[in-house]
């Protein structure tokens, strides 16, 4: 009877023990397998498909400063658009200089534009001179390789709503409708109420992140020169109405923004983020009041990232570009001036000025240099990076992607899909004071998620090999679909 | 549905560590190996390290970034053996060799 039962325990043990180095292995297994799926998972794309705020998941509350990374440090100097803005500026440019006129046959302002900063002239006529003509050559080579992501680019832009071409007073105003409706302005209850309401409106609308500022009259160019109802000769005086600033904006689509810079473009998210900027301030002209959507690509009367700074959205980065917790760089923003009476967001900091100081990824990844590796510098009497947007968007025009370059974004440790494994990186260095963890984690990045040579992304003839940060999904890979 | 990211995956993953941890306290208790509770800590440290190690594997697979899967996988699945075997020779401490 003792042997029976002896023999009987015996097994059950043998049994459970092997039970236990099965489950081991099996359980192993699964994690492998869970990991794998969690890479692919669809929902990881942050920001397309999951409307109505659920992306906004970033506990700002708990990194909320009162006064924002950017620092003020000296006289402040609103922007002159025409000539510090590289798209206007380069836009004047191609329409003015004659190598016979040479500098005298332009406009004042960017003679002497030109005069203190010698460099751009050289980089912009380096442009037009050498770039361009190197482009179409190659554009005749090589362009059907890119025949999809093109018309995918320009599929993505195709709607847009139409240009603002009446000044603030006019334009921003609401009119009365044709069945005569009232345009005089509601009474909100609460300031913190209505915000909690344009928020879930902008949300509702398809915005991916949403945040208030108070609008800082230093972000309002100082003069302008793509119209919007301004003169460009004049300058811009701040409206009165212009108290508030809504930030709304999507993420580009995240596998063509990884093969950047030739399979990848902004249309997609500036689309999206336009089309919401104008809903959001439809939405406020029907309660009464003013509302003036400054949308992408160049549709805009202020800078934009300081905003987005001040509205608690992320941290300006050494790239220029505003770091969102929730989506990295991957952020298309549009604003919407306002005289709605809102309760401001406060501005974050949760790491990123500790970060961009060391973790340089995106200057050593930079193909045209314009990335900065040094510290912050005084710009118009603010703290931050500066970026030589000349040699970008020399960049730009050298390679045959759809519009331009997003390098910065793609290789961006913050711009990574929402899996638990770049959730984490970020959880630990946003609550690290140390900064150990982000030497290492930055240090991890180099070698774990590398890219090709930098010179490798320009077109042939400038010796570049068209090439592209990660492969192109196969939707955008036209030789599998086109003879 | 992907099973592998659903709420069923972990509810099945928990009842293998038990089984798990089930199974290796017999095999203790049989080699006359003592387990106080420090002994478990270490152990489930080691079970968190070895579990991320794959897991990470899996997920820069999945994400398309396979030099991290490698570089991961040699950097975290070391760490996870030499750990694993310096473990083990703590674990065998107060052996009762009778």
């Amino acid at each position: 009877m003792t042997n029976k039962t002896e023999k009987k325990g015996f097994s059950r043990r043998q049994f459970l023990k092997a039970s236990g180095a099965a489950s081991a292995v099996a359980g192993g297994a699964g994690l492998g397998l869970f990991g794998y799926e969690a890479g692919k998972d669809p929902r990881t794309y942050r920001g397309w498909e999951n409307w109505e705020g659920v992306n906004q998941v970033f506990n700002r509350k708990k990194y909320a400063v009162d006064q924002p990374t950017c620092q003020k440090v000296g006289p402040t100097r609103r922007v002159d658009a025409r000539t510090e803005v590289i798209f206007y500026r380069r836009g004047s440019f191609m329409r003015q200089w004659r190598e016979e006129t040479g500098l005298e046959g332009m406009e004042p302002h960017i003679q002497e534009y030109y005069r203190k900063n010698p460099e751009d002239l050289e980089l912009d006529i380096y442009s037009q001179e050498v770039i361009f003509p190197k482009l179409m050559e190659d554009r005749k080579k090589y362009q059907d390789q890119f025949r999809l992501s093109d018309a995918w680019s320009n599929a993505m832009g195709a709607v847009s709503p139409p240009r603002i071409t009446e000044p603030p007073e006019v334009s921003d105003f609401p009119r009365r409708s044709r069945r005569g409706g009232s345009t005089e302005p509601v009474k909100f209850k609460d300031p913190k109420k209505t915000s909690k309401l344009i928020k879930k409106i902008a949300h509702e609308l398809g915005s991916t992140l949403v945040g208030i500022a108070k609008l800082n009259p230093d972000w309002v160019y100082k003069y302008t020169s793509i119209g919007r109802g301004f003169q460009s000769d004049e300058p811009i005086e701040v409206p009165k109405h212009w108290q508030n600033a809504i930030v709304v904006g999507t993420p580009m689509s995240w596998d063509p923004m990884y093969a950047n810079p030739n399979y990848g473009t902004s249309n997609d998210a500036y689309s999206r983020s336009r089309i919401i900027a104008f809903r959001v301030a439809s939405f406020i002209k029907q309660l009464g009041y003013a509302a003036r959507p400054h949308t992408p690509g160049t549709d805009y009367d202020l800078m934009v990232p300081p905003i987005l700074v001040d509205a608690g959205i992320g941290e300006q980065s050494r790239p220029s570009i505003v770091v969102t917790p929730e989506l990295g760089l991957n952020f298309r923003p549009a604003i919407i001036t306002t005289n709605l009476p809102l309760h401001p967001d406060k501005p974050i900091s949760f790491g990123v000025q500790d970060f961009c100081d060391h973790c340089k990824i995106c200057a050593e990844n930079c193909p045209s240099d314009a990335i900065s590796y040094g510290d912050r510098v005084e710009v118009r009497g603010y703290l931050r990076w500066q970026v030589n947007t000349a040699k970008c968007l020399n960049f730009w025009n050298s390679t045959l992607g759809s519009m331009g370059c997003r390098l910065c974004v793609a290789v961006c440790p913050y711009t990574r899909k929402s899996n638990w494994i770049h959730k984490a990186a970020l959880k630990v260095t946003a609550d690290d004071p140390t900064g150990i963890s982000e030497k290492a984690l930055t240090m991890m990045q180099k070698r774990f998620y590398p890219g090709p040579e930098p010179q490798k992304y320009y077109i042939p003839s400038l010796g570049g090999e068209n090439a592209s940060y990660r492969e192109p999904p196969w939707w955008l890979r036209t030789e599998d679909f086109i003879e | 549905m992907q099973f592998f990211i659903s709420g069923w995956f972990w509810f099945l993953e928990g009842i293998l560590t038990c089984l798990m941890v089930v199974g290796l306290k017999f095999y203790m208790e049989d080699k006359g190996i003592p387990m106080p509770f420090w002994k478990w800590i270490l152990f489930g440290l080691w079970i968190l390290l070895a579990g991320f190690t794959i897991a990470f594997v899996g997920t820069s697979l999945g994400e398309g970034e396979p030099t991290a899967a490698k570089l991961g996988g040699i950097l975290f699945g070391l760490t996870s053996t030499i750990s694993g075997i310096a473990l083990w020779r703590i674990l065998l401490t107060g052996r009762n060799k009778t």
